[in-house]
């Protein structure tokens, strides 16, 4: 478990992170936190010929309320995001979310942007940001572009960002309760052996409702059961318009089953991420329908 | 975790008045754990080191046909690659426990791999990351072939070899009769069967295996620092290096970051010790994660039980028939022992009058199997206790109850059981009433039918385990009747300086158990000095006594034994200098904290101070004949063993018996099956408790180990011999979320058998946990009519269960 021989750069500003990218021709991988690749680096999973560090990148910390958005800058800590006030009170199904995410410590160090670059299947950052309908600013020494979640996950730990592409932000859309009485609830739910571990299947919800309690919109997604983080539009689509009580949620579950393709492994077997699928999808849509019942 | 208050191992019950023993005080070892100032191999460092990195085969079973390491000679850095021909070449195969000639167990695979990870080959280079750089320049071909993994198939197979010299899979297989086992059945009232499954866990300590070894030309001794917790350590590795067995001095002042029976290191031992003396360099293997989990000593028992119960209707068990099938992997080392250490309480703490045992250990192409905390008894234990659940089950009776039934009486001891122990003392009745009455027994189970109205899945377990401590190898004799050992001591020497300062030697190394406290709070103890004074040390092999290793819970008998015997030797010298210098007989002399003064004049005295000049110093104030000087060894036998087994195989393997009573409270999410255990009571009674916080933390770590066993832990392979567990993401051990607050009290049942009436105390926890955990679950899923008799439980399996019916 000693890594590879690589050469390592600590980029002092964006633009020196993309240029080294640039010049490490699709060989080079940036460090963040570093909670999940330098295992990787250890084990020799990942042998890149450039570490680029963003660590020391100011521009690329810290959280805003902008023009309706959330903004929260790639190398943000996980613990930041968790114990900011904009997130807790304006991205509550986010901060749900973290405190699922590994440990107080590892948190310390794991960053938001490194989660969803790193796209883990199973991690809870990349299944609440395409919930909440979440996109990513990414660049490269071409320029900048957006990418939309729903369209940023292609398969297990494989992105749309390009090799030589730095994420660096994702841009949350506030959801604010309206004037006219419509609320917000949100719920994240998951299921590990183990406190902390990734998730075997998790689920999250948010749900907008009107002030007669009439469903305005639905968003569930689910993780662990593909391989990447899944919305499930016809579940959404037959809870919109309308009033979510249990046999409402029961009454759709079945939507579910088609949008996933679960697989075997030795901590859980598909017919099982498929069962728990369905439990922990009907837990947090009522969850969440309770926090936003008037 | 919060102390409960209770007796806390109270030796006044032997009737002498404790000064240190039993008492509440520091553990000497946590200042240098706590302020990062233990030493361990990796601390070791010596000049022009170089590092060791070790290739594992991708195959659990594959011919080598051929090993190019020029390219990983020829980069820079690289002193040498070593092939398992060359190896085997210079040195013996492994011994092993059993004389199994044609199972030949090489530190690197010779011709065949046969287990996913076994080692090929080693490098050696100037850093770990070159030689690991080096290990991707090593071209093996192999032709891989079919493994044999399951161990009911491995047993019945007669084509598919692990080692196809030996002729069959089969390790060993004993059949064991104690009592009128066909009477007892065809007298009972009823009986049952079942199958229990024990996986395959081990203790998984935080430092992996390390080895660092250098020969000295000079002086032609090969100095090794290993992180070993073994007995007969040296002698195996100086047979299988064919070196003299004082060519070798194995440090042992090394701390060991914790073992509970899996540091073996052996065939890591060679290859550092082979490379160093060949290269005229120091070499050091460190295993990473990878390694040990995979390759290294790491697996333990993997068993399947099939248990036939006779009994009465009043739940009263008379008999049981046990086939035991162990699956030892590719190399089995020890591991057919591990069947063989629960014979010593094949019964467990009750009044089972006859008992039938078929015990089987097979090959399979998977990582050899290790010696885990307890021997094999956490396994039976928990097979014992899902016996006693399953008659209560099948008679509607309270589990409580049949336990009550079942349980030895206080006045029957010592009580003899069938398969020929005696247990020494006991009060289990008194000792389930207490954890009872911790637990809250009546509150807990309000608050499980509560739970269970509200639609919950809810579970109390009960648990009464027996821990047999102390040592004892004559199991070796009942597998093998050439092996004719029954000797299994310890050895301490004590030296008082000039000064008066007393020092202890010790002639193991010390993996986390807190062996310096217990010797020196015996010390103190018996010479009447305080510990904090008394300085222990470990010697190195070439000057150690005699010792079997702090294995099989024996440290607080044996060193404990070898202590207050090596103390008494000392004031009796202490006795005879005065005696002479005073002119009195020592009949009229009393010690007292080293001055010894005449009983009937007090004035007439010598000090400690006086003695230790006498002894040193003044030849002539000796009594004639004495040696000058002020030290004593004392080599201790197990109590009450040293006698071979009788001609039906009875015979008494360890002397002395500790019992605990388990009391937890699990829920389980029906939805996903995840278990959660919210509470946890444990009563546990090892007679004179030595140093409460020290026992304290063995039984409540070794509980928390067994909630490991019971609910997470496996090595899995896949169908095809792949080994899925290679790291803590996969091997899933608990950590302080998945422990409850454990409630716990101690009780004392002296042993008669030994110095302060101690007992065993370092497996406890462990072989009770996973039994209790699994009888909470089966409570729970009790009201659903379902159970689970396969550890660990894991929660897709409780859940299938549940909602699939598949399980």
């Amino acid at each position: 478990m000693k890594a590879a021989k690589f050469d390592y750069v600590l980029a002092e500003s964006i633009e020196q992170a993309v240029a080294a990218l640039a010049a490490g021709n699709g060989d080079a991988i940036i460090i963040a936190g570093g909670q999940s690749l330098m295992p990787m680096l250890a084990m020799r999973l990942a042998t890149p010929a450039t570490v680029v560090d963003i660590n020391n990148i100011a521009q690329l910390s810290g959280i805003e309320a902008i023009g309706g958005e959330v903004v929260i800058k790639a190398c943000t800590r996980q613990a930041t995001a968790l114990a900011s006030p904009l997130v807790q009170m304006r991205l509550p199904l986010l901060a749900k979310a973290i405190s699922h995410v590994g440990h107080q410590q590892t948190r310390n160090r794991g960053t938001v942007g490194g989660s969803l670059s790193h796209a883990d299947p199973a991690s809870e950052i990349p299944l609440a940001a395409l919930a909440m309908d979440a996109r990513v600013s990414l660049r490269s020494v071409a320029g900048t572009r957006e990418v939309a979640l729903a369209d940023f996950f292609l398969g297990p730990m494989m992105t749309a960002r390009a090799d030589n592409e730095i994420l660096l932000k994702v841009h949350f859309p506030e959801e604010p309760d309206g004037p006219d009485g419509s609320r917000m609830g949100t719920a994240f739910h998951e299921v590990s052996e183990r406190h902390g571990d990734f998730a075997v299947v998790a689920a999250a919800a948010q749900i907008q409702l009107d002030a007669n309690g009439r469903c305005i919109k639905a968003a569930l997604a689910l993780g662990g059961v593909n391989g990447v983080p899944r919305r499930i539009p016809a579940l959404e689509a037959r809870l919109r318009g309308t009033r979510i009580d249990p046999d409402a949620v029961r009454a759709v579950l079945p939507e579910i089953a088609d949008a996933i393709t679960p697989g075997d492994d030795q901590h859980a077997s598909a017919a099982y991420r498929r069962r728990v699928a369905g439990v922990l999808a009907e837990r947090a849509l009522l969850e969440a329908v309770a926090e936003a019942a008037p | 975790m919060t102390a409960a208050t209770g007796d806390a191992g109270n030796a006044g019950a032997m009737g002498r008045n404790l000064h240190y023993v039993a008492q509440k005080r520091r553990v000497r070892e946590d200042r240098r754990f706590v302020t990062g100032t233990g030493k361990f191999v990796q601390d070791v460092t010596l000049p022009d080191t170089r590092h060791a990195a070790v290739l594992p085969s991708p195959y659990p079973r594959a011919r080598i046909l051929s090993v190019d390491t020029a390219a990983a000679e020829a980069l820079d850095g690289v002193h040498m690659v070593l092939t398992g021909q060359q190896m085997a070449a210079d040195c013996n195969p492994i011994r092993l426990g059993l004389k199994l000639p044609e199972v030949k167990w090489y530190p690197l695979a010779v011709d065949m791999t046969r287990y996913a990870g076994e080692w090929v080959a080693i490098v050696v280079a100037d850093t770990a990351y070159i030689a690991e750089d080096a290990l991707a320049l090593i071209q093996v071909e192999y032709e891989p072939l079919a493994p044999v993994i399951d161990p009911e198939q491995a047993f019945a197979e007669t084509d598919l070899l692990v080692h196809p010299g030996h002729g069959s899979n089969v390790l060993y297989h004993g059949h064991f009769l104690w009592g009128d086992v066909d009477g007892d059945f065809a007298a009972a009232d009823d009986s049952l069967s079942f199958r229990a499954r024990w996986g395959r866990s081990s203790t998984v300590p935080i430092e992996t295996f390390g080895a660092l070894a250098r020969w000295d030309a000079g002086t032609e001794i090969l100095d090794i620092w290993a992180s070993i917790q073994m007995p007969n350590f040296v002698e195996l590795l100086a047979s299988t290096l064919g070196y003299p067995l004082n060519n070798i001095r194995l440090h042992q002042d090394v701390d060991v970051g914790g073992s509970y029976g899996v540091k073996r290191g052996i065939k890591q031992s060679v290859l550092v010790a082979y490379l160093a003396r060949k290269l005229r360099m120091p070499v050091r293997l460190i295993e990473d994660r990878l390694v040990n989990m995979a390759g290294g000593d790491a697996h333990g028992p993997d068993r399947i039980f099939d248990t036939d119960v006779a009994f009465t209707n009043d739940g009263i068990i008379k008999s049981l028939k046990i086939r035991a099938l162990d699956d030892a992997g590719a190399y089995p080392g020890r591991a057919p022992f591990q069947l063989a250490k629960p014979i010593s309480a094949i019964v467990g703490p009750y009044t089972i009058n006859s008992v039938k045992y078929e015990a089987i250990s097979v090959a399979t192409n998977k990582t050899g199997q290790v010696p885990v905390r307890g021997f094999g008894q956490a396994p039976t234990n928990y097979m014992i206790e899902m016996a006693v659940d399953a008659v209560a089950r099948h008679l509607d009776l309270d589990r409580l109850e049949v336990r009550r039934r079942n349980l030895i009486p206080s006045d029957a001891f010592p009580y003899r059981i069938p398969s020929g122990s005696d247990y020494d003392s006991g009060d289990y009745h008194t000792v389930l009433q207490k954890g009872l009455d911790l637990a809250r027994y009546d509150e807990l189970l309000q608050r499980r039918d509560k739970a269970r109205a509200e639609g919950r899945l809810a579970g109390i377990g009960i648990a009464t385990c027996l821990e047999p401590g102390g040592g004892n190898n004559i199991f070796e004799y009942l597998m093998d009747p050439t092996a004719e050992i029954t000797t299994f001591m310890e050895a301490c020497e004590v030296k008082v300086d000039p000064q008066g300062r007393i020092t202890g030697m010790m002639g193991t190394t010390t993996s986390g158990q807190g062996h310096e406290t217990l010797f020196a709070t015996i010390l103190g103890e018996e010479l009447e000095f305080d510990p904090d004074e008394i300085r222990i040390v470990h010697a190195d092999s070439l000057s150690a006594l005699p010792t079997r290793s702090p294995v099989a819970s024996r440290m607080a008998i044996m060193l404990g034994g070898a202590a207050t015997g090596a103390a008494g030797k000392i004031k009796d010298r202490a006795m005879a200098i005065a005696a002479f210098n005073l002119d009195r007989p020592a009949a009229d002399l009393e010690y007292s904290g080293g001055t010894i003064s005449d009983r009937n004049d007090p004035s007439r005295k010598l000090t400690w101070a006086e003695i230790c000049f006498i002894a040193y110093r003044a030849y002539h104030k000796l009594p004639p004949g004495m040696e000058p000087g002020f030290h004593a060894q004392f080599v201790f036998q197990v109590p009450g063993g040293g006698q071979l087994p009788d001609a039906r195989n009875r015979v008494q393997i360890y002397p002395c018996f500790s019992f605990q009573a388990h009391i937890p409270y699990v829920e389980i999410d029906p939805g996903t099956g995840k278990v959660s255990v919210l509470d946890y009571a444990i009563a546990h009674d090892c007679g004179t408790v030595i140093n409460p916080d020290i026992v304290r933390g063995m039984v409540i770590g070794g509980l928390a180990h067994g909630i490991g066993a019971a609910l997470y832990e496996k090595f899995a392979y896949d169908g095809e011999g792949q080994f899925l567990s290679a790291s803590f993401a996969d091997y899933l051990m608990p950590s302080v979320h998945e422990i409850p607050d454990v409630k716990d009290v101690e009780h004392c049942t002296p042993s008669p058998l030994t110095s302060h009436g101690q007992k065993g105390s370092g497996e406890g926890g462990y072989l009770g946990a996973p039994a209790a955990i699994a009888s909470a679950v089966n409570d729970a899923l009790h009201p659903l009519g379902l159970t689970i008799l396969e550890l660990p439980m894991r929660m897709h399996k409780i859940e299938a269960l549940i909602n699939d019916g598949s399980g």
